[in-house]
């Protein structure tokens, strides 16, 4: 394998905050993909969202973030994760 | 009886069988969509200009005919790295591991090696930007194949556009529909590739319940290989088929030989369910990296992408230097059914042909 970091990243979102969402429980039927290939993954989160979001383009595709994870895959070792909006669930609305 | 074949979706497109081809390969999709069929092109891997020329390729040889063009939008993403924060991520285990399997089944090195720069960053940023010329060509479906697309509804519609969900829960169904959504794909477990956990027969009828009275057509996915399942998923209530390993091994797919072959001999118990691959769990086929990375002395599997940092080099060696018992590649349980190499034409006429079949046997017991 070869790695290489040609491209700088300049975040492209801004960050902003929910004091609605902050303390919320929620689940996030999440997932995502490997860049450039066609591998992708479908997996669950549950948790607590902080109420910190990010926005990213002009629509714009909200992003939540969760943390005190009470479920997630067995080999993600992050305690928080990054979830999009559209794809969060309340159990307790 | 009318044509059982001829559905909601069928009406919505303009197309003659309610058959969605799911493919990586141009050639595919053309045959698919002049025979009367659907397709729909991943395009997930591919930058903005490539995803530009394939679609005015499309274009140019389907006659005005409409195509969908698919993206894995993510929808769950851990806080983003570079990729030597990544590599210097990956313990010594694993990659001890990994060097034991390419010695053990004398796995060549690739012959480029994998460029792996692309694999830090910012999933959203790339979604963003491929979607920037999903809307500059305005193309007739687009399908997001992971996350919600609830967020670009509005400006697709303004354009024109369909956008279909493909979802592995009915409540991601529920609430896609209550977006808008236009067309829901119902995935279920038997599915190639990045399925979730609920068989298709379950799924499906669900999907069809929360979709009903919304006049939101629902396809079924999931190891559709025959027309006998393409019948089922309509008496499920679905208004067709979306279909993916159906086509890998066709005379116009662009898998290399030695695969479609690994392909037409798999059987069902061949494509598993695991993450070995790329640390997200997908059903792909059973290969020497499978074997290892479920036996008793493995490590654990890493996360996305450390764990495809660790088996690109394994998939690119094999795919270079063709060699099929080393090969794998994302197939649904529907692979016991794809026994030979056809014409994606011939595929699809088989498969209405079968299904009109099973419909005729019914209606002859009623008589
Ligand atoms: C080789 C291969 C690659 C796939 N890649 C994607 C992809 O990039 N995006 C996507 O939405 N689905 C992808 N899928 C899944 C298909 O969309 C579809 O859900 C699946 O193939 C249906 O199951 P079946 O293969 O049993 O027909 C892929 C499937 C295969 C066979």
């Amino acid at each position: 394998m070869r790695a290489s970091n040609e491209e700088t990243h300049t975040p492209p979102y801004k960050s902003g905050f929910n004091p609605d969402y902050k303390g919320k429980r929620a689940e996030c039927d999440g997932g995502g993909r490997m860049p450039d290939s066609k591998h992708a993954g479908r997996q669950d989160f549950a948790g607590t969202l902080t109420g910190d979001y990010r926005d990213f383009g002009d629509y714009p595709w909200r992003w939540y973030l969760m943390n005190q994870l009470t479920l997630k895959p067995d080999n993600f070792p992050q305690q928080a994760v990054w979830c999009d909006e559209g794809s969060l669930e309340f159990p307790d609305d | 009886m009318s044509d059982p074949l001829h559905t909601q979706l069928c009406e919505k497109l303009g197309i003659e069988y309610p058959v969605v081809a799911f493919t990586h390969c141009k050639d595919v999709a053309v045959a698919v969509i002049n025979s009367g069929g659907f397709a729909v092109l991943g395009e997930a891997m591919h930058t903005p200009d490539h995803i530009a020329e394939d679609i005015k390729w499309i274009r140019d040889r389907v006659g005005g005919k409409p195509f969908g063009i698919d993206l894995v939008l993510p929808a769950a993403a851990p806080e983003e790295k570079t990729v030597e924060e990544l590599m210097a991520m990956i313990p010594q285990q694993q990659r001890d591991f990994e060097q034991a399997i390419k010695k053990k089944y004398d796995v060549p090195e690739p012959k480029d090696a994998p460029d792996l720069h692309t694999w830090g960053g910012l999933d959203q940023k790339r979604a963003l930007d491929q979607l920037e010329v999903i809307f500059d060509e305005k193309v007739p479906v687009f399908a997001s194949g992971l996350g919600s697309p609830a967020f670009i509804l509005d400006r697709a519609h303004q354009l024109g556009m369909q956008v279909w969900g493909l979802v592995g829960k009915p409540r991601q169904a529920k609430k896609q529909i209550a977006a808008g959504t236009d067309v829901i794909i119902a995935q279920g477990y038997d599915a190639a590739g990045h399925t979730g956990t609920i068989g298709t027969f379950s799924i499906v009828p669900q999907v069809v319940d929360a979709a009903r009275g919304t006049g939101v057509p629902v396809i079924a996915a999931g190891g559709i290989t025959t027309g006998r399942h393409l019948a089922a998923a309509l008496a499920l209530g679905a208004d067709g088929v979306w279909t993916g390993s159906l086509w890998l091994a066709s005379r116009e797919s662009d898998l290399n030989q030695p695969l479609k072959e690994r392909l037409i001999e798999a059987g069902t118990e061949d494509a598993v369910f695991s993450n070995c691959i790329s640390g997200y769990t997908m059903r792909t086929t059973r290969s020497p990296w499978h074997d290892e990375w479920a036996s008793a002395d493995a490590p654990p599997v890493l996360k996305p992408p450390l764990q495809m940092m660790l088996s690109s080099d394994y998939i690119q060696g094999s795919l270079d230097y063709q060699r099929k018992d080393l090969m794998t590649e994302a197939a649904g349980q529907g692979i016991h059914y794809i026994t030979e190499m056809k014409p994606a034409r011939q595929i699809l006429s088989d498969l209405v042909e079968e299904a009109l079949d099973v419909f005729d046997a019914f209606a002859d017991d009623d008589e």
